[in-house]
């Protein structure tokens, strides 16, 4: 009886502990994801949850079917999402705490577009490129009359 | 030019395009109906219409091809190898296991000792071995005659490296780093000359005849073949010319002068 009483309250001791841990424990913080310039080719809350599948089906539009004029480009995003550094020197979008990585490392989901492709925007005037990162920048915002059709929160906000 | 009959427009684009539209329509519609069940209906509309409107934008007949004028290409020039290099974001080191998507080769007679010096790259058949042997689709050739592959199907099995009679497919062995944006490309897939799809697309040469251009040698001419009007076609059908080993069959679109 006694033992029994022992173990009771040893449980009762742990039991308050751990309530007391979780009143003391904050969630774990939404991820920071850093702001791009301008305004996104889609709202924020349609991007966050579809870019994954807008970019698998404009991937066969571009790669199989020569339809490159397409604004769901990951070059695209690239351009307008890219951080710099102090000295100018853009820094991965896919490296830790930059635009991808920041959400991708929130959520668990693995980040595999660049294994292949340029996490950084092209150099302007390097190699021969086909245009400069302003003109890239330009080429996929949305135009000027589309906006109001998202109404207060703009297209995207800018994320 | 025995392959003529293999090589006509009606096999060129037509059969290729029909099938994968509906399949690319039923893609776009999903991702037009996932849009849909995030937003205003409004909203929606125009999401989808947004993608709708990549559009390919198919003219008439085209095939692109090169046709290279090997008794104008010099030897020990290799302009164009050290463009496609730069311009892809390939290696310049010749090692074994770096992707190689044009070289230049020598041939000799041993009889004659006559020798000639001239680019090889992917010949962007109308009937590529790569495609035929291809189990994921990964290798294809577009309604324009440009033989690509698609990186985002490909399994790396290198069947096409085995199959392709010109070598022209390399494999991606290593980790990849510092690709040019409009060249993608990583560990485990294959890959070769794209004919500088994106550059075509915007109306430019691709890098190598652009920079033999430059170099004053003038040696590589690119164009639609099918176009009866443009200079390749007009220069094809003036001058003898090649495909190398035509009596495969795969219908090359690049073609040879003084070889
Ligand atoms: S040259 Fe080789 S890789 Fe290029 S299309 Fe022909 S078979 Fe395919
Ligand atoms: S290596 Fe890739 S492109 Fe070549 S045959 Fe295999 S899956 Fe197709």
């Amino acid at each position: 009886m006694r033992a029994r009483a022992g173990v009771l309250a040893v449980l009762s001791v742990i039991l308050a502990l751990g309530l007391v841990w979780a009143a003391h424990r904050r969630p774990v913080a939404m991820p920071v994801v850093p702001r791009a310039p301008g305004h996104c080719v889609l709202p924020t809350a349609v991007m966050l949850r579809t870019h994954m599948m807008l970019l698998r089906s404009v991937r066969e539009e571009i790669v199989r079917h020569d339809a490159r004029d397409t604004r769901f480009r990951l070059t695209g995003c690239v351009a307008c999402h890219v951080e710099h550094t102090a000295s100018g020197q853009p820094i991965p979008v896919n490296a830790p705490g930059q635009f991808c990585a920041t959400c991708h490392t929130y959520v668990g989901v693995h980040l595999d577009c660049f294994a292949c492709h340029a996490a950084v925007p092209e150099t302007p005037g390097k190699f021969g490129g086909l245009r400069g990162q302003g003109a890239v920048q330009a080429a996929f915002r949305i135009p000027r009359a589309l906006r109001g059709r998202f109404g207060a929160s703009g297209a995207g906000g800018g994320r | 030019m025995n392959d003529k009959e293999r090589d006509e427009p009606s096999r060129d684009g037509a059969e290729i395009e029909e099938g994968p539209d509906s399949v690319r329509r039923g893609l776009l519609k999903m991702a037009g109906a996932v849009a849909a069940l995030t937003l205003a209906p409004g909203v929606t509309v125009f999401a989808r219409d947004l993608v709708l409107k990549g559009q390919h934008k198919a003219k008439g007949p085209v095939r692109y091809g090169l046709l290279i004028d090997a008794r104008a290409c010099k030897t020990g020039c290799d302009a164009c190898v050290r463009a496609c290099q730069d311009y892809n974001g390939l290696s310049h080191d010749p090692g074994p296991d770096n992707a190689q998507w044009i070289r230049k080769v020598t041939i000799t007679d041993e009889k004659t000792g006559f020798t000639r010096s001239f680019p090889m790259m992917c010949q962007h058949c109308a009937h590529g071995a790569c495609v035929d042997v291809c189990p994921t689709g990964a290798s294809f050739r577009r309604p324009d005659g440009i033989v690509l592959v698609d990186k985002h199907r490909c399994i790396g099995c290198r069947y096409c490296l085995m199959a392709c009679p010109y070598k022209a497919r390399s494999f991606v062995g290593r980790v990849v780093k510092d690709q040019r944006p409009w060249a993608p490309r990583g560990k485990g897939t294959a890959e070769g000359c794209t004919m500088c799809v994106e550059r075509v697309e915007a109306g430019k040469l691709p890098a190598c005849v652009a920079a033999c251009q430059k170099a004053g040698h003038k040696a590589m001419m690119f164009g639609n073949l099918h176009d009866p009007k443009s200079a390749i076609a007009v220069r094809l059908s003036e001058v003898a010319t090649t495909t190398i080993r035509a009596d495969l069959g795969m219908a090359p679109g690049v073609h040879y002068r003084g070889i």
